[in-house]
């Protein structure tokens, strides 16, 4: 325990120093202001300004600290790993474990310190249309989306050698995938389907059971991923 | 007891290169164990699978008695590992990295900056103690991994290759360190191709080549056998006809001289006792007419009983590979005596 405790703080303050959170922060929050002005003097509806950022601001930029973050988690200090920290008493399990947690903990950590107040702003600065279910339900289900970017990307960490295949395997898989579910007809696993429908979601237009399919979905993936990034990472040779 | 022992231990990348072949080790407690070996010869491998950070692809291998995998972190808490060229997190700085250490290990805070400042004086890093580790040189960077294997006085302590990218005076200090840490019931594992540096801190010493085990042995032993075939001869006189007489000698076994002004040094790499090489010498003084000035066994030291093995074992190796060829023929109805083999060719 700790190992792990030792670890968990290391990769956050890893995390909190590094060049992708500097850059990630900036441009998530000055558009989100520009969006609460814009809203309010144009009038516009809190649940499209809502669903807009998202889609325009925050699913490609997230996605892209995401994948670096959380691919690079392994990868990224391979060396240092084996010299420096599972050649001392730390178990594989308690190391990956502690990777998961700052990296999945630290994206919906940031994910959560922007839209948390920028939809409360937009609930009383935009024209007021959203339902409180409805934006709880829409902000957990690309918060989920989010963690599976992450797990996902935590196990391709572990499947390559270096970040950079690394890192765009998962934007690549992100990209595509979203399209090509929708194309299938199988909207509950299309990114792309569930981000345009969104604004429903939010006004709490969306079926109980459709939301908890999508959610369910993202949470065995998420889970899948996790259980072959540590199943891998202990079997590998470092 | 042993502290380490491996048997039949076997590491092969990939189905395509075999670092470790076979490798029988064991290594008992409170010596300092010497592994010597070219590049490549599979030290650093061995180390890593004691460690759990590689998984041997056959064979057993047991620290403190007891099976080692990636979840033990309880045997490596008592190992001190320094790898070869460490890598620590650059952004830290020793005084904070050497923390961190104490903190996987589970040292208390306090006890953890009493070692701290302790090991970083023995390592002589106590002026560069809150610099960014990003700067430091190859040297900084051994002497700091030598700290941070020594925290938590681990009752193993493996090194892989300690002295490598020292100045002359680092390593002195790091021989002279390794001296210190010795005794007191630990025991330590060096790896290393800088033959003086075994010879001058080592009880005892392992020779791998290839992936292979081919000597192991007291220090005592391996220096015995470094005179056993090793004779410095000076002489005036003659001296074409004496050096165009040497390859006479190979009668009984090769030779190899190497020759400075009057001076001949001369390695048998035989197995015949020394006394029937300096009779031969003697002979061939003679013969030639030359006069000896002075002559003495064991200049070779171990640097020359090192090379000796190795080439015994290249050839051993060419026979292994020939008798099992010969089994392959006969339909691997009977296996072949290597020396059969040997009379044969």
């Amino acid at each position: 325990m700790q190992a792990f405790l030792t670890i968990l703080k290391y990769d956050l303050g890893q995390l909190i120093h590094s060049w992708v959170l500097r850059i990630w922060l900036p441009l998530l929050i000055a558009p989100a202001f520009a969006l609460v002005v814009i809203a309010n003097s144009e009038s516009e509806l809190a649940s499209e300004t809502l669903a807009f950022y998202i889609w325009v601001v925050m699913a490609p930029i997230s996605a892209i600290a995401t994948a670096i973050l959380s691919a690079a988690a392994i990868t990224g200090e391979s060396r240092i790993i084996s010299d420096s920290i599972l050649s001392r008493s730390v178990t594989r399990s308690e190391y990956v474990a502690a990777k998961i947690i700052a990296r999945v903990g630290f994206t919906l950590t940031i994910y959560l310190f922007v839209i948390g107040p920028f939809a409360y702003l937009l609930t009383d600065y935009a024209v007021a249309d959203t339902s409180i279910g409805g934006v709880i339900s829409g902000l957990v289900l690309v918060g989920a989306m989010l963690a599976f970017l992450a797990t996902f990307g935590i196990a391709m960490s572990v499947t390559f050698s270096s970040v950079l295949p690394a890192v765009m395997v998962v934007l690549v898989a992100m990209t595509l995938s979203g399209a090509i579910f929708q194309f299938l007809g199988l909207n509950a696993m299309s990114t792309t389907a569930i981000m345009e429908q969104l604004p429903a979601t939010f006004r709490g237009e969306i079926d109980a059971w459709e939301h908890t399919q999508v959610l369910l979905i993202f949470v065995v993936a998420s889970i899948a991923a996790l259980t072959g990034a540590v199943w891998l990472f202990r079997r590998k040779d470092l | 007891m042993h502290i380490v022992q491996t048997t039949e231990l076997t590491k092969i990348y990939d189905n395509r290169y075999i670092a470790l072949n076979a490798l029988n080790l064991e290594v008992d407690k409170g010596m300092v164990f010497g592994l010597v070996g070219p590049n490549g010869a599979g030290k650093s491998t061995m180390f890593r699978i004691l460690l759990g950070l590689q998984q041997p692809t056959a064979g057993t291998v047991s620290v403190f008695s007891e099976s080692v995998s990636p979840e033990r972190s309880d045997i490596r808490r008592r190992i001190g590992y320094l790898p070869t060229n460490p890598s620590f997190p650059k952004h830290m700085t020793p005084i904070t990295y050497l923390e961190f250490i104490g903190s996987i290990l589970g040292i208390s805070k306090q006890q953890s900056k009493i070692q701290l400042a302790r090991l970083l004086q023995a390592v002589d890093l106590v002026n560069y103690a809150s610099q960014q580790i990003n700067g430091f040189s190859t040297g900084m960077m051994t002497r700091l991994g030598i700290a941070a294997a020594l925290m938590g006085d681990p009752e193993l302590l493996i090194l892989d290759e300690p002295t490598l990218g020292l100045d002359p005076a680092g390593r002195k200090q790091t021989i002279e360190l390794i001296h210190e840490l010795s005794g007191h019931d630990r025991t330590i594992i060096i790896a290393t191709h800088i033959l003086s540096d075994v010879e001058r801190v080592c009880s005892d010493v392992g020779i791998i080549s290839q992936g292979r085990l081919i000597y192991s042995g007291p220090m005592v032993e391996m220096r015995r056998l470094a005179r056993q075939g090793s004779i410095s001869i000076e002489i005036e006189g003659n001296l074409t006809t004496f050096e165009q007489q040497i390859h006479t000698l190979d009668e009984i076994g090769a030779v190899r001289y190497e020759r400075t002004g009057t001076e001949f040094r001369i390695t048998f790499l035989g197995t015949e006792p020394l006394s029937e090489y300096v009779q031969r010498l003697m002979t061939l003084v003679d013969r030639t007419g030359v006069d000896m000035l002075y002559i003495t066994t064991g200049d070779g030291e171990i640097e020359e009983a090192f090379l000796g093995r190795l080439e015994d074992d290249r050839t051993r190796g060419f026979l292994r590979a020939a008798a099992w060829a010969a089994e392959q023929d006969v339909g691997n109805e009977t296996a072949e005596d290597p020396n059969t083999v040997l009379t044969e060719l």
